[in-house]
């Protein structure tokens, strides 16, 4: 009775097979599918302060009148510096920070990333809580140049101002930081490591130092022009790391209830709340979160389990100037400051689709799980299959199972073969298949340590030789292994290798999605195709498709695309990558070079080893 | 919680009581005043001392004396009562307590009142020599002294238990005479509590055990509103015996001190409004030599001028007459009221009521007062401008302490002392008591001299290290080290943190942990070249807020629910297996429709009989 069912199974495997095969095709199906139903209303839900303490927008904002004619005066101090070097921004900004009574402290950096060097010099300031003691503090951050290489006017003045202003108040609980950091992407980087002590040799450590930093706010406000439309909130974080969705949503009810100003996200400016608008901002911060990479001075911050925001200014149009913004940022503070505990109430992991709308990682995360569950089931079905197996039993199954193919029915002609097949001769052999993937994944370490060591200027050329390799080492590879391997050994290896290689792809991506979730979604849905990647010694052209589909989803094409969609070269993208790692310590490299790219490679070997077999002859 | 229950203690009190509790110390004020009947000495005296900055430094003294007899026989005239029972029921011959919060900014305002002896770390510190036989009894005595204080002083001192309790090797000597007790029978004991909040409801037991209870004397400008709005303040209390070597009769000395440092300018501003909106256009002071300086461009201009201040400003009133213990037989050297500033500041002062000046002996930059009973005393400094840089004496070390690394797992700490002085070394006692749960690794124990100098592994001469242990006692570092002239020596070490148990979180387990200050301690020690003698001298770190590794509360709620259904579940099943007759298959009668109708026949025929 027992035994009836695994028998029967045995008898009739295909089933299994087929049944796995679909199991992982609607396994990939819903998970796409899945993504695309969360900006639904009934997927997404509306945001909300947890954080009780937080209270934001329940105090008036004062900051205005007469402080705005500071403001206005720090920005004339600031045009003036505009194209000075950044020691004399720093000893300028030292100066008006030190007439104010702060401590100040000064910071030289320089980095070293794809035959760059970046320097520069923060300077900050240190405004004592009153009554305090120095065991937390807030930082209010303003990059002297933003991420776009404009001249922050409007935030720096403004940070000069709020410290004169917040020095006033006596309700502070937590010591504030004003810091003016060289540039928007390796000065808050400098500064934070050096805040922890863990800094490089070429980075000073910081002379004044307060308690843990409980919140960042960056302000972003370039040009020489006041007036602004909608303040832009960014919030991702190196590595897709997100800060606490709390401190978003203050800002956001800040801006929006309180002080009346729009918000954006992700550049959508014109956000409608409908389902496109709703798609394409989660979808834009997919895309932020995938890269890993800092997309303004609050990124840095991120890493250090320090909630950092970005509030830029939008557009040029609007009526809201310094007093808006100044108020905002005052109420973000007061709220700040409010604080009893560090931020943990709230989501670290969600989308946002909307200033307004999210989802958690409860809702969105079986869209990435099932795209590397359909890989894993995929890699289990090879395993299965008999084809895995060598020797001549293994053989004869096959063959059996062709047979069966060809009739579209299986039934009770198929005999002992596959008993026996199963139960004892032809064992699976390891070695081959093993050493290909465990080779391949070692050889991911030659594009990681290239790209990040060579000068920007050969980048491109470097780039192409590495695609060019990359295009022959698959076909090298499995024109060696077919010529050297004995001819009933070769498809089981290359089938095993894919299996291998599906499985290691799968679980790494479903170990991912727990971290980054949008970069193993995007990972697994270039990898698709390595599902449908077989070894076809029988149907060149099959094999021949296969071979096309792939290079198309390469990670050489993945970079072909991210470099289209923000509209630059291959080799700005591989050097922001390589100062992604030198400076930010960017893990995105390491994925796409030592865990996809391997397994493009593999898939690679499997299709183009049926094109040399059937060159060769050698059909296993 | 002692406090919320002190509050509400003292909302008990009737007014009608109090209005009779007044009247009653007045009565005995009067009869006090009268007869010169006390035997005990009391000393009140206030230094102002304005800082750099527009800071104003208050250190309010108030000392009593009193035969050491009499204080045994419970006779206590100045002496409070309330802590003189504790003292002799815990058998403590020498008690520090301090209350501190906020930080003193040594760069800005030079050494420390008092060469910091008077100041404690942020929160409540407090150590003492109790007379014990052995270890264990002064333990016991230790913790019903804590108990003792935090009832009296409305803290949470009784939470110094023995994890945060510590004994100093070489950071703390007794200060009092002890001509007739055995020195082996002294235990030091210490203990702190970073987190504890400073407030009102520790000010208003520390003025009621003052002879004039805030009433009258300096002690009437301490209100709790101004004293806690201070950006530095610290209570102290100690209490220690004194003998006299000529002869040889010992006297118990209790010596309260609050030091508080007020901004001068938030002060005045909240005088005029609670909210410090932004000024009027027309109140700006601005730069006008700026090229766009205009009514819509203002470059701010700040200390340019010493802004006028009066005690009745900052204090929100006047001393109102001295306090009759005080004034009672005046000497040479009854000072009450003394200023310190330079010259040409003091110049400007105006006193607004009578009071008499009392001599300085040829010291240009002090002035000094007398008061007189029933006289109120005020005094007042115009605006000045340009400003004059107050005096400020550079304090002998600098310290700061901080964090390093980050993450759940590990850390570290790194502590700088920085010598300013360009010829002496200074030799440091550097004390840290740790928590349990931060565990140090001493073999990362490191000083690193800047600059670099020779002598530099002989930086630590003395290390005194108990480790923790879990749950029982935290860890007490004390290293002994030098700093070399004009240098800065970096402490550092890495340490670990451990992993509490779900009840030890606090409410607030995100907040974070408090450790305690740093205490750095300079013996007295001679400097320079005219071996002028410094007297000790004690420096506190700031405290820091350590994060631990903490679970999401609401999980473990989860868990108890899941719990709960599978005990439920559970439950369920074994109630079922419990009461279940088990009957094996062929026992139980096989049982056919003939059967069955046999059966109710047979029953209806038992009904039809009976």
């Amino acid at each position: 009775m027992a035994l009836r069912v695994p028998v029967n199974l045995r008898k009739n495997l295909s089933v299994v097979l087929y049944a796995f095969q679909g199991l992982s095709i609607l396994a990939v199906i819903v998970g796409l599918a899945s993504l695309f139903l969360l900006p639904l209303d009934e997927y997404s839900r509306r945001t909300y302060i947890s954080e009780n303490a937080l209270l934001p927008g329940q105090v008036h904002a004062y900051f205005g009148g007469s402080e705005q004619n500071i403001v206005r005066a720090f920005r004339r101090e600031v045009d003036l510096l505009g194209n000075s070097t950044s020691d004399v921004v720093a000893e300028r900004m030292a100066e008006i920070f030190r007439s104010a009574g702060l401590k100040v402290g000064k910071q030289r950096y320089s980095y070293k990333a794809a035959g760059g060097e970046y320097t520069g010099e923060n300077v900050y300031a240190v405004l004592h809580a009153p009554r305090g003691d120095a065991t937390e503090a807030i930082v209010l951050c303003a990059p002297w140049r933003n991420i776009d290489h404009l001249l922050n006017e409007g935030g720096v003045a403004l940070t000069l101002a709020l410290s004169r202003y917040f020095k006033r108040w006596s309700l502070w609980s937590k010591d504030i930081i004003f810091l003016i950091s060289s540039d928007a992407r390796a000065g808050p980087q400098a500064w934070v490591d050096a805040y922890h002590d863990l800094h490089g040799e070429n980075i000073q450590s910081l002379s004044v130092k307060s308690g843990a930093i409980q919140g960042v706010v960056v302000v972003d406000y370039p040009g020489a022009y006041h007036r602004f439309e909608s303040l832009h909130i960014l919030y991702d974080g190196i590595n897709g790391q997100l800060p606490n969705l709390d401190l978003i949503n203050t800002a956001v009810q800040i801006s929006r209830d309180q002080m009346g100003l729009r918000t954006d996200l992700q550049e959508m400016w014109n956000h409608d709340d409908g389902y496109r608008h709703r798609l394409k901002t989660m979808l834009r911060g997919m895309v932020n979160q995938a890269l890993g990479h800092s997309t303004g001075p609050h990124s840095s911050f991120i890493p250090y389990h320090i909630d950092a925001i970005t509030l830029a200014t939008h557009g040029d149009g609007g009526w809201h100037d310094e007093g808006s913004l100044g108020r905002t940022v005052e109420s973000v503070f007061r709220s700040l400051n409010n604080l009893l505990e560090h931020f943990h109430q709230s989501f670290f992991f969600y989308l946002l689709m909307a200033p307004k709308r999210f989802v958690s990682i409860g809702t969105y995360l079986p869209a990435a799980m099932l795209l590397a569950v359909g890989l894993t089931l995929t890699a289990i079905r090879l395993w299965v299959d008999p084809r895995s197996r060598s020797g001549e039993a293994g053989v004869k199954v096959e063959e059996k199972e062709e047979k069966k193919g060809e009739k579209g029915e299986k039934g009770e002609k198929v005999k002992e073969g596959e008993v026996i097949a199963v139960n004892g001769g032809p064992k699976r052999e390891l070695f081959l298949p093993m050493s290909i993937v465990i080779g391949v994944h070692f050889c991911g370490v030659i594009p990681f340590a290239v790209f990040n060591s060579v000068d920007y200027k050969s980048m491109s050329s470097v780039f192409y030789i590495f695609i060019a390799a990359s295009v022959i080492l698959p076909t090298l590879i499995s024109i060696l292994i077919t010529l050297t391997a004995s001819p009933h050994r070769l498809l089981p290896a290359f089938h095993l290798s894919r299996c291998f290689s599906l499985l290691f792809l799968g679980m790494f991506l479903s170990t991912l999605a727990t971290l980054n979730f949008s970069l193993s979604f995007l990972i697994g849905l270039f990898s698709l195709p390595l599902m449908f990647a077989r070894t076809t010694p029988d149907s060149v052209p099959l094999a021949l498709v296969n071979s096309v589909l792939l290079q198309l989803t390469s990670p050489f094409a993945a970079l072909f695309v991210v470099a289209g969609y923000w509209g630059l070269g291959v080799e700005d993208i591989l050097k922001e990558a390589s100062f992604g790692w030198w400076v930010w310590g960017m893990w995105t490299p390491i994925v796409v070079w030592c865990v996809w790219w391997p397994a493009w490679v593999v898939g690679r070997i499997s299709v183009d080893s049926s094109i040399v077999m059937a060159v060769t002859g050698k059909r296993g | 919680m002692t406090l919320l229950f002190a509050r509400s203690h003292q909302w008990l009190i009737s007014p009608s009581l109090k209005i009779f509790s007044r009247l009653l110390t007045l009565l005995i004020i009067l009869t006090l005043s009268g007869n010169v009947v006390v035997a005990d000495t009391y000393k009140e005296k206030l230094d102002l001392q304005p800082l750099s900055g527009q800071f104003l430094l208050a250190s309010f003294n108030f000392q009593s004396h009193g035969p050491i007899e009499a204080f045994n026989k419970q006779m206590f005239q100045l002496f409070p009562r309330s802590l003189g029972q504790i003292l002799q029921y815990t058998h403590t011959r020498e008690l520090h307590l301090r209350f501190a919060l906020g930080r003193w900014d040594s760069e800005l305002w030079g050494a420390q009142p008092g060469d910091g002896q008077n100041a404690g770390g942020t929160g409540v510190e407090t150590w003492a020599w109790v007379e014990a036989d052995n270890d264990v009894e002064a333990e016991a005595r230790w913790t019903s002294l804590n108990n003792a204080l935090s009832g009296l002083f409305c803290a949470s001192l009784n939470f110094i238990d023995s994890t945060r309790t510590i004994r100093p090797v070489m950071s703390f000597n007794p200060t009092g005479d002890y001509p007739t007790t055995n020195t082996s029978r002294l235990f030091l004991l210490h203990g702190s509590l970073p987190k504890e909040p400073v407030c009102t409801e520790n000010l208003t037991p520390f003025l009621k055990l003052l002879p004039c209870k805030g009433k009258s004397g300096i002690s009437t400008l301490l209100d709790g509103h101004k004293l806690f709005d201070a950006s530095f303040q610290s209570m102290s209390i100690d209490v220690r015996p004194i003998c006299s070597p000529h002869t040889g009769t010992c006297d118990i000395e209790i010596q309260q001190t609050i030091d508080m440092v007020l901004d001068i300018s938030r002060s005045l501003q909240r005088k005029d409004s609670p909210v410090p909106r932004p000024r009027d256009q027309h109140e700006l002071i601005c730069d006008t030599s700026k090229p766009y300086a205009s009514n819509e461009y203002c470059y701010p201009m700040d200390n340019s001028i010493d802004l006028p201040w009066s005690l009745s400003d900052l204090f929100g009133r006047t001393i109102s007459g001295g306090c009759p213990f005080a004034i009672k037989i005046p000497t040479e050297e009854t000072q009450h009221v003394c200023i310190h500033a330079p010259e040409n500041k003091l110049k400007t002062m105006e006193t607004l009521e009578l009071a008499a000046p009392a001599p300085t002996e040829g010291q240009p930059d002090l002035k000094c007062y007398v008061l007189r009973e029933n006289l109120p005393f005020d005094l007042s400094f115009p605006k000045q401008q340009p400003p004059i840089s107050p005096l400020r004496q550079e304090p002998l070390l600098y310290a700061e302490r901080s964090f390093t690394g980050h993450g759940q797992e590990h850390g570290g700490v790194k502590t700088v002392l920085r010598n300013p002085n360009p010829n002496d070394p200074v030799e440091v006692v550097y004390l840290e008591s740790l928590p349990w749960f931060m565990k140090p690794y001493l073999h990362t124990f490191k000083a690193q001299v800047l600059p670099a100098f020779d002598g530099e592994a002989d930086v630590i001469s003395e290390l005194y290290y108990r480790p923790a242990l879990d749950r029982k006692r935290g860890t007490q570092l004390e290293a002994k080290l030098v700093v070399p002239p004009n240098s800065v020596v970096i402490l550092t070490y890495d340490f670990e943190k451990a992993v509490l148990r779900y009840t030890e979180y606090p409410p607030d387990a995100n907040r974070g942990f408090d450790v305690a200050s740093a205490i750095i301690t300079i013996p007295p020690h001679r400097q320079g070249s005219d071996g002028k003698i410094i007297p000790a001298t004690s420096i506190r770190t700031t405290s820091l807020l350590l994060s631990l590794p903490t679970p999401d509360f609401s999980m473990p709620y989860n868990v108890i629910i899941f719990t709960s259904t599978i005990m439920a579940l559970a439950f369920g099943s074994i109630f079922n297996l419990l009461v279940r007759r088990f009957v094996a298959v062929d026992e139980v009668q096989r049982v056919d429709l003939k059967g069955k109708i046999r059966g109710l026949l047979g029953r209806l025929k038992k009904g039809k009989t009976e």
